[in-house]
């Protein structure tokens, strides 16, 4: 038995990317960037994640434990209309629930065309961005930083 | 013993291929990374030792769980009792899984029985909460709001796209997760098992038996690569 299929709506689809700005530098990864299934399959590598995948893991997990035991209070009050939520004792920088959804809208959206975990990652930097826990020309620096680090030879 | 299998002399395997090339999205994490270590947004510390809990966790102490519970009825009475109790016996200390905290408030963890008139099927609908430190990490789909809108409105005709197709006499039970309490699915024990050990057992309760879109079944050891559909009504938070 077939599932009841559902077709998105456009309207639907445009209002949640109308919330969300292309970021240059990460339109310009999303685009340009390889992603692991096509360097596993030209390399030979049977492993399905990138090596990264568990440090990015890792990263989303650290950005939302900025006080384990109050993550739910936090979330609580943010959920009930908590316009101030950084002030709020033990705010982590990132609060899971914040960050998942927004990554199921970008993964709609700006991102839908990217793998994963790509589009978490993009996602991620994405939220911080937009929240200015990190700025672009300073993520653009470190990317290049970065980039010349690991080609030395 | 072999001399020389790939005639260069010692004796070794070949290395196993790696990917001889930097992507932009490798360069992007660690630049991610640095930048929010160099903004206080978390240490260096705390991201080493959550990628270490990321590194070591999988399905094997959940699938491990079950197998034990087919062959000990008083082991199954605990999991179906005291879940947590149960997996300190597959390795996992569910009350402080990395033994440094977490961000999830894991404080249960439920073992939900199949029986020939019940199935059970688990899904967060908030976001992708999932037992972690006794199945590892969600795959994709899971995360995907395809899958959590849908299961919950049609929960038959969506575990038949993963190719388990239930007679209709079969009630099909969804769970849904959250931040208090994480379910893991414990099926029957298929036929054609009888005299199987223990380790034989665990290799057939797949991830995706515990969560409830398969049965484990001889020979099957793998999950199905599923596709991942877009969202068909994408969130407004």
């Amino acid at each position: 038995m077939a599932a009841p299929k559902l077709e998105a709506p456009l309207d639907d689809l445009i209002a949640a990317g109308a919330k969300w700005t292309p970021v240059p530098l990460l339109e310009e990864i999303k685009d340009h960037g390889r992603a692991w299934e096509d360097l596993a399959a030209q390399y030979g590598v049977t492993n399905p994640d990138p090596p990264w995948k568990t440090s990015l893991d890792g990263m989303c997990e650290a950005l939302a434990a900025g006080s384990c035991s109050s993550v739910a209070a936090v979330e609580k009050e943010w959920l009930e209309g908590a316009s101030d939520r950084a002030h709020l004792p033990g705010a982590p920088a990132l609060p899971l629930l914040e960050r998942r959804w927004e990554e199921d809208e970008l993964s709609a959206t700006l991102y839908q065309d990217v793998p994963f975990p790509e589009r978490q990652l993009l996602a991620l930097a994405h939220s911080l961005i937009k929240r200015g826990l990190i700025d672009e020309r300073g993520l653009a620096q470190k990317v290049q930083e970065v980039r010349e680090r690991l080609s030395a030879t | 013993m072999p001399h020389d299998d790939h005639g260069h002399g010692h004796g070794h395997n070949p290395p196993a291929p790696m990917v001889d090339e930097i992507s932009d999205f490798e360069a992007l994490e660690i630049a991610v990374r640095e930048l929010a270590i160099a903004k206080g947004l978390f240490t260096a510390e705390d991201h080493r030792k959550f990628t270490e809990f990321a590194e070591h966790i999988g399905p094997t102490p959940a699938a491990r769980m079950v197998a034990k519970a087919w062959l000990d009825p008083e082991y199954k009475k605990l999991c179906l009792t005291d879940a947590i109790k149960a997996s300190l016996a597959v390795g996992v200390n569910w009350l402080n899984p990395t033994g440094f905290g977490t961000p999830s408030d894991y404080t249960d963890l439920r073992v939900l029985e199949d029986t020939p008139t019940l199935h059970h099927v688990v899904v967060c609908t908030l976001c992708s909460c999932y037992p972690r430190p006794i199945l590892g990490f969600q795959p994709e789909w899971y995360r995907t709001p395809n899958y959590r809108r849908r299961l919950v409105r049609w929960p038959r005709q969506v575990i038949a796209e993963f190719g388990l197709v239930l007679p209709p006499e079969v009630e099909i039970r969804v769970e849904d997760s959250n931040q208090k309490c994480r379910f893991i699915v414990m099926p029957m024990r298929p036929k054609g098992t009888e005299g199987w050990t223990e380790d034989q057992l665990t290799e057939i309760v797949t991830r995706d038996c515990l969560i409830g879109v398969a049965l484990p079944r001889p020979g099957v050891t793998t999950n199905l690569k599923m596709p991942v559909h877009r969202a068909a009504k994408p969130a407004h938070h």
